[in-house]
């Protein structure tokens, strides 16, 4: 599938800010299923736009506005062959969960299994990770009874949470949006011992009404790694298994490591922060 | 619509009518002046003609010293032939888009055999050629705008342009008669009515009796002549108020307002009284009424009301100033 | 002869659009069904077609004006039946590379009217911005609507002798001919039907509409639905019939400058039923004719007072004014440069490389070489103001010499690209004739550009100059889908 996304960021200041220092990480990521052919970051006000690839392999474009602006605009264009990475008629199941403890000394698996800015392993989370597991002995089935969890009993909710809210939080509330069902997730996985990460992207939603969730912003999810099989992504907030309909951005421990800006600048909050995310097909 | 192209369908559709009326003139004048030659009666009808269609001092100034050379071709006369076809086509490109492919292409045959290099040539050899083409032209034109365009607002503009000049030819036509100094001989008459194609509808009705009286009463009276005064005013009254919107009877604009009473006086006046009042007088009055219609027509559809303080007081001739 | 054979052709040193490289005739697949359709034809089906084709172009009036002619004869555009094929894969590296151009140029805009970062951060010379003929000092400062300067831009591409497209040059003010790709398009339809079902074809009618909703996306009155209009110069500019067919195409006024006024800041049109408020202008004129009272004062083309309604930001200009920047021959030689400061990465596609003869060592070079380059004036467009060097005068390259010397911010030199050739219809059997290719790049919510655009043709033998003016034809251009 070819995917074209055309993502906005739009600030508004109510007076003038300076000495803003931004990272962006917007560019879709180039590996076996999924191909970057092209993508465009652009800022306004104008200035010089740099990139360097950081510590988990995503490519992160930064920039600098020294002098007063009351707005600040990011756009990213980008098209993405995608390619489905799942066979759902032969999904990997065969990992057992007692296998687990081979990855668990694995230096690549290690941050992925433990806690991080917005996961914490915790006998909490423990004990519901494991009512959620039941008799499942197999890494995939536990880690999408997992996904199936939180998509039945945690509510999508805009603005009941923020960019800061804590997996804890919402472990706790069973609300929120993308970022938080994936960070739940991901903290339930790490308490079983099933290597997971954040991933940030976007979703095609491919239904004719549009009812999926999360295509008209970024979208996140999890990724699982399966022992001999690789990783796998899992959406809680559509029930679904990651296939050719998402584009990944990048993956990291959680929100923290991925987040499409960063920065820091001086002078007052935003009057308005306006995301606009469209993702087009351009293969039908 | 915007107000230019109203006023370049107008004054396209005008020009083509008064190029078709003036061709009918010299043709007939031709006729006449041959008739007269062999009744030895000496006359300057060319004169009359010029006096009625106000172009004796052009003429004076003009370098072509034939009369119906000049009428016809004078490139400095605003009311030549030729003249109005170039016109008549320079206003049709501008709206070029608004009008159908047909009307382009005749429009634009006649402009390119009238301005081709062999033309004085062929006239020369074969005038009855010239004068069959240009008013058969009119007439397809005509035919064509009523058969392939819509009928809205640009349409109805057109058609104001066409009976606003078909009203001021005919008013023309008949202040000529009262010209003339004696009483119209029966060539005069006849004359009067093929200026207007009238000849063989004037004898339906009347069965031949030739009178100044009947003339004018015809000219100015029937009801469904579309050449007549009456029936061209009565069009104008009704374009006016359906591109207006503004019930008939009532009125939103001076144009509507001078067209209602040029109207009331056709209507309910009779040829008596006109010959009472003393014809010549009348028409005038006419005419200048109708003039006066063409100028409202402008300040209320083209100019905007700060500018028509400005807009001088002869508006034809300030327009072609704008074009050339 | 048979004029629809492929006996004789030669692809020669040139690269060629339907055989590649090679002489062995070895045809690109994807050209293939049309080449066969073409050598299936009979002389006298041929004829037939091509007789259809030319009344379809008089019918519709599709003509342009040439100037230096005091009649202003109308002219129908050449057309050549054998279109040109650009498979899947190619135009989507096209379409991407034309995406990022205009994006750096748009930004590039944006940045030289509101502070020039990139000049002071030393990447381009100030001068070459301050002294380019249409930078608009009026417009420093201002923000234009959305950000967006560039509405439609016309990125001129071609290819060289190894098949690499390279931009040739930028029209960012008013690029013309997209009725041309319009009106191709429904006349290759009518001619081949089955064939150009057969190869599907991705379609270029959405144009107007894409176009028309870029043009509202910049109205000042976000509540209410936007009154858009087209401002021509008039029934005498060279491209009054494209004027009249996009304003058509979209529905909208075809208005001359004396049809607006400017009130209190504010513009409208006159219409029948009174003033009529405008948002957004989609003209049609230069700059400097836009104005009066800002630009050139006796331009009877535009309106008094339109520039304030604009600073003001009552009513919207496509495109913005003062782009004219960007096609500045010596600009263009800048533009990998601003891809990398803006966007932090390379051009995908490449350009021409350019010798700026205000550059002391550059125009040294150029004058000892003018024999093996192009020579172009800054700031000229339509193939006016060129040296071909190798097909020269003495006489004329000592006159460029000459005019080098007395300007040198005025010229650039490039070497002689030997554009790609495509079969075209000619007297005695199909030939090689060089192309090139104008898209067409709409920026409004997004940037979008509809699949090709126009490819023009040299129709005379062996020459590089495709303009319409010079003798240049067109061609219907077929993006293949998948």
């Amino acid at each position: 599938m070819r995917l074209y996304i055309l993502h906005k960021t739009h600030y508004r200041y109510p007076s003038p800010v300076c000495e803003s220092f931004n990272e962006l990480r917007l560019h879709p990521l180039t590996n076996d299923w999924q191909s970057c052919e092209s993508c465009f970051v652009s800022v306004l006000p104008t200035t010089q736009v740099r990139q360097y690839l950081d510590l988990n392999g995503n490519l992160v474009h930064h920039f600098e506005i020294p002098n007063d602006h009351s707005k600040l605009l990011i756009e990213s264009r980008s098209t993405v062959g995608t390619q489905k990475r799942v066979d759902f008629d032969n999904l990997p199941y065969g990992a057992t969960m007692k296998s687990l403890h081979e990855v668990e000394g694995n230096p690549n698996c290690r941050p992925y299994l433990q806690s991080s800015n917005f996961i914490d392993i915790s006998p909490g989370i423990w004990r519901m990770a494991v009512d959620i597991q039941e008799n499942s002995k197999d890494v995939f089935q536990t880690a999408y009874q997992i996904m199936e969890y939180i998509y039945l009993n945690f509510e999508y909710c805009v603005s009941t949470t923020s960019v800061n809210t804590h997996a804890n939080e919402v472990l706790e509330r069973k609300k929120g949006v993308c970022q938080d069902f994936a960070h739940a997730g991901i903290a339930l996985c790490r308490c079983l011992g099933i290597p997971a990460r954040y991933v940030s992207g976007y979703f095609y939603d491919p239904t004719r009404d549009q009812s999926m969730r999360g295509s008209g912003a970024s979208h996140a999810w999890l990724e699982v790694l399966v022992n001999g099989s690789g990783w796998f992504g899992l959406d809680p907030t559509n029930n679904r298994v990651v296939d050719d309909n998402y584009v990944i951005i990048g993956s990291g421990r959680d929100y923290r490591d991925v987040s499409p800006v960063t920065g820091t600048y001086f002078g007052r909050l935003p009057e308005s922060m306006k995301v606009d995310v469209q993702v087009k097909r351009l293969d039908s | 619509m915007l107000s230019r192209v109203a006023d370049n369908l107008y004054w396209m559709s005008r020009y083509v009518e008064r190029a078709e009326g003036v061709t009918r003139l010299v043709e007939v004048n031709r006729d006449t002046d041959l008739e007269f030659y062999a009744s030895e009666i000496k006359r300057d009808y060319w004169q009359s003609a010029l006096c009625a269609m106000c172009a004796v001092d052009d003429f004076a100034n003009d370098e072509i010293d034939d009369h119906e050379l000049f009428i016809l071709f004078s490139k400095k006369w605003s009311s030549s032939v030729l003249t109005c076809i170039n016109m008549a086509r320079e206003n049709a490109r501008m709206v070029r888009d608004q009008l159908s492919e047909e009307i382009w292409v005749e429009l634009n045959n006649l402009y390119l055999f009238l301005n081709s290099s062999t033309f004085p040539e062929k006239f020369r050899s074969d005038p009855e050629n010239f004068f069959r083409r240009t008013i058969r032209f009119s007439l397809v034109f005509q035919g064509l705008s009523d058969a392939t365009i819509h009928h809205d607002e640009g349409w109805r503009f057109m058609s104001l342009g066409r009976y606003l000049e078909r009203s001021d030819q005919t008013s023309r036509v008949i202040d000529t008669l009262t010209m003339l100094g004696e009483e119209p001989t029966r060539l005069d008459l006849i004359g009067a009515l093929r200026s207007c194609s009238a000849l063989s509808a004037y004898r339906r009705q009347y069965q031949g009796a030739l009178s100044l009286r009947n003339v004018a009463d015809f000219l100015l009276f029937s009801r469904d002549f579309p050449r007549s005064l009456r029936f061209a005013v009565s069009r104008i009254d009704t374009l006016l108020h359906e591109i207006s919107g503004v019930p008939s009877g009532n009125f939103s604009n001076e144009a509507e307002r001078l067209t209602g009473s040029a109207l009331a006086q056709l209507n309910f006046s009779g040829i008596e009284s006109l010959l009472a009042d003393g014809l010549h007088e009348s028409i005038d009055h006419l005419q200048r009424k109708l003039i006066e219609v063409g100028q409202s027509i402008f300040e209320t559809y083209v100019l905007l009301p700060f500018e028509i303080k400005n807009a001088g007081v002869a508006p034809m001739a300030q327009r072609q100033m704008q074009q050339q | 002869m048979n004029p629809n054979t492929f006996e004789n052709y030669q692809t020669e040193n040139f690269f060629d659009e339907m055989f590649g490289n090679s002489n062995d005739s070895n045809i690109f697949e994807f050209y293939k069904p049309i080449y066969d359709r073409i050598t299936d034809l009979t002389e006298s089906e041929f004829e037939q077609k091509k007789k259809q084709a030319d009344s379809s172009f008089l019918e519709h009036g599709v003509t342009f004006t040439v100037y230096g002619d005091d009649i202003g004869t109308e002219r129908i555009f050449p057309f050549d039946l054998v279109p040109r094929v650009i498979p899947d894969k190619e135009w989507q590296k096209v379409e991407q590379g034309l995406r990022q151009r205009i994006l750096a140029l748009n930004l590039f805009l944006n940045d030289v009217y509101h502070g020039g970062k990139i000049i002071s951060d030393g990447v381009i010379p100030e001068e070459v911005v301050k002294t380019s003929a249409h930078f608009r000092k009026e417009m420093v400062g201002f923000d234009v609507p959305q950000d967006i300067y560039i509405h439609v831009c016309g990125s001129d591409l071609i290819r060289d002798e190894k098949g690499k497209y390279l931009v040739l040059e930028d029209n960012a003010r008013c690029p013309s001919g997209a009725s041309y790709l319009l009106e191709n398009r429904e006349i290759m339809k009518k001619t081949f039907p089955r064939t150009y079902q057969k190869m599907s074809v991705r379609s270029v009618e959405e144009y107007p509409e894409i176009l028309l909703r870029s043009l509202e996306n910049l109205t000042p009155r976000k509540l209410q639905k936007p009154v858009c209009v087209l401002l021509t110069p008039g029934v005498y500019n060279s491209a009054y019939f494209e004027h009249t067919f996009l304003a058509r195409q979209m529905g909208i006024e075809i208005v001359e400058g004396k049809d607006l006024i400017a009130i209190d800041g504010f513009v409208y049109m006159r219409t029948t039923q009174g003033l009529v408020q405008v948002d957004v202008i989609y003209r049609r004129l230069d700059d400097e004719f836009l104005d009066p009272l800002f630009f050139n004062k006796n331009s009877l083309l535009g309106v008094s007072g339109l520039m304030d309604a604009y600073l003001k930001g009552n009513v919207a200009i496509a495109n913005g004014i003062g782009t004219g920047v960007v096609d500045d021959k010596v600009t263009y030689a800048y533009v990998p440069e601003m891809i990398h400061y803006y966007l932090g990465q390379d051009p995908m596609i490449e350009q021409v490389p350019t010798y700026l003869c205000w550059r002391e060592k550059d125009r040294k070079f150029v004058l000892e070489n003018l024999s093996e380059l192009v020579v172009k004036s800054a700031n000229e467009s339509g193939g006016y103001g060129m040296l071909i060097g190798n097909i020269s005068t003495q006489k004329e390259r000592e006159e460029f010499a000459s005019r080098i010397k007395d300007n040198p911010r005025d010229y650039i030199a490039q070497p002689i690209i030997s554009l790609s050739r495509h079969p075209t219809f000619c007297p005695h059997g199909v030939e090689g004739r060089h192309i090139d290719l104008r898209p067409f790049i709409l920026y409004g919510e997004d940037i979008e550009i509809v699949p090709g655009g126009l490819t023009r043709v040299a129709l005379e033998k062996n020459s590089l100059v495709v303009n319409s003016s010079q003798g240049g034809g067109s061609k219907d251009t077929w993006v293949l889908s998948n």
